[in-house]
């Protein structure tokens, strides 16, 4: 599979998610399956590159590798700015 | 500074077969059916369409997405057999074509004036399975000069097939393909796979062919 353009994919995913929000995602949780056809390591390579532009700046990938054909964005974290009183 | 999880959930195709989706409903608009062509490089697609559209072209009105990483040569080897419109896909190296591409290839289809579509891949077993069109069909060609074992070793695209055609067969008494154990190794990965047999080069089988593509007209034309 072509690992690049699925890591832009899940960019534009976490991107949409996010929306207007002006907080930092800093893990991606991403299940890629062991029949997916994704190779995991190809995939985490491709999104560390993604990762090291704005939006994404600083994220970081978690991918599991579940059975079966998943690949799917199970989570991210996000973290938020408390305000100037934190 | 606090750290939040988010649950999504989301499969990383979804936007893809979305817009797959919306090719589908587009097609089924016009009463258009659609193949997906898959093999590795080198299967045969090309000179079989060649075939196709110098027999079947104008009286099934087909029209042609042809991707390729680089180049459009196929394409133009195609227009030289049919006036219909034969639209390339050059994917600037991505080794698959997605729905988007086909979605805004349609823009220049006159899709009134046309009752087949059939999609050339990009030479790959891997990638393009992946990846839904908006197909109706999806055909993998398989040359009698590769290994007999290509199911085994790409499951994923066998197991995604509608129809497998076997093409080269010409070859078969100079190289040592056993057609026999090669049929067997795609009914282990998908027992639903129907077979075709074609040389494009003598003509063998190709009337199973152009019934097949007949066939994939017809069910939308008594529509």
């Amino acid at each position: 599979m072509h690992e690049l353009s699925l890591a832009i994919e899940i960019g534009r995913l976490v991107e949409e998610k996010l929306g207007e929000s002006v907080a930092r995602c800093v893990t991606v949780g991403v299940e890629v399956g062991t029949d997916s056809g994704v190779e995991p390591s190809a995939l985490e390579f491709c999104l560390e590159a993604v990762f090291s532009h704005p939006p994404w700046t600083g994220a970081r990938p978690a991918i599991t590798r579940p059975d079966g054909d998943v690949f799917q964005v199970t989570y991210f974290e996000i973290e938020d700015d408390d305000g100037p009183n934190d | 500074m606090t750290v939040r999880t988010i649950e999504v959930r989301e499969r990383v195709m979804a936007r893809n077969d979305e817009l797959a989706a919306q090719v589908r409903e587009r097609l089924a608009r016009h009463h258009v059916s659609a193949i997906n062509l898959m093999s590795s490089p080198g299967a045969g697609k090309t000179t079989l369409l060649e075939r196709t559209l110098a027999v079947l072209g104008e009286a099934l009105e087909i029209a042609v997405v042809v991707g390729d990483c680089q180049t459009q040569n196929d394409a133009d080897r195609l227009a030289r057999h049919t006036g219909r419109l034969v639209q390339a896909v050059v994917t600037n190296g991505a080794c698959h074509m997605d729905a988007l591409q086909v979605n805004e290839a349609l823009d220049n289809i006159d899709l009134d004036r046309t009752r087949l579509l059939i999609v050339e891949n990009v030479g790959n077993l891997v990638c393009p399975a992946s990846w839904d069109l908006g197909e109706q069909a999806r055909v993998v060609l398989f040359a009698v000069t590769e290994g007999e074992d290509k199911p085994l070793k790409y499951p994923k695209i066998f197991q995604k097939a509608d129809w497998v055609v076997l093409t080269k067969t010409d070859l078969l008494p100079y190289v040592p393909f056993d057609v026999e154990r090669a049929l067997r190794y795609c009914r282990e990965i998908n027992p639903k796979l129907q077979f075709i047999q074609v040389s494009a080069m003598n003509g063998h089988g190709m009337a199973d062919w152009f019934n097949f593509v007949r066939q994939a007209v017809a069910p939308l034309v008594s529509a």
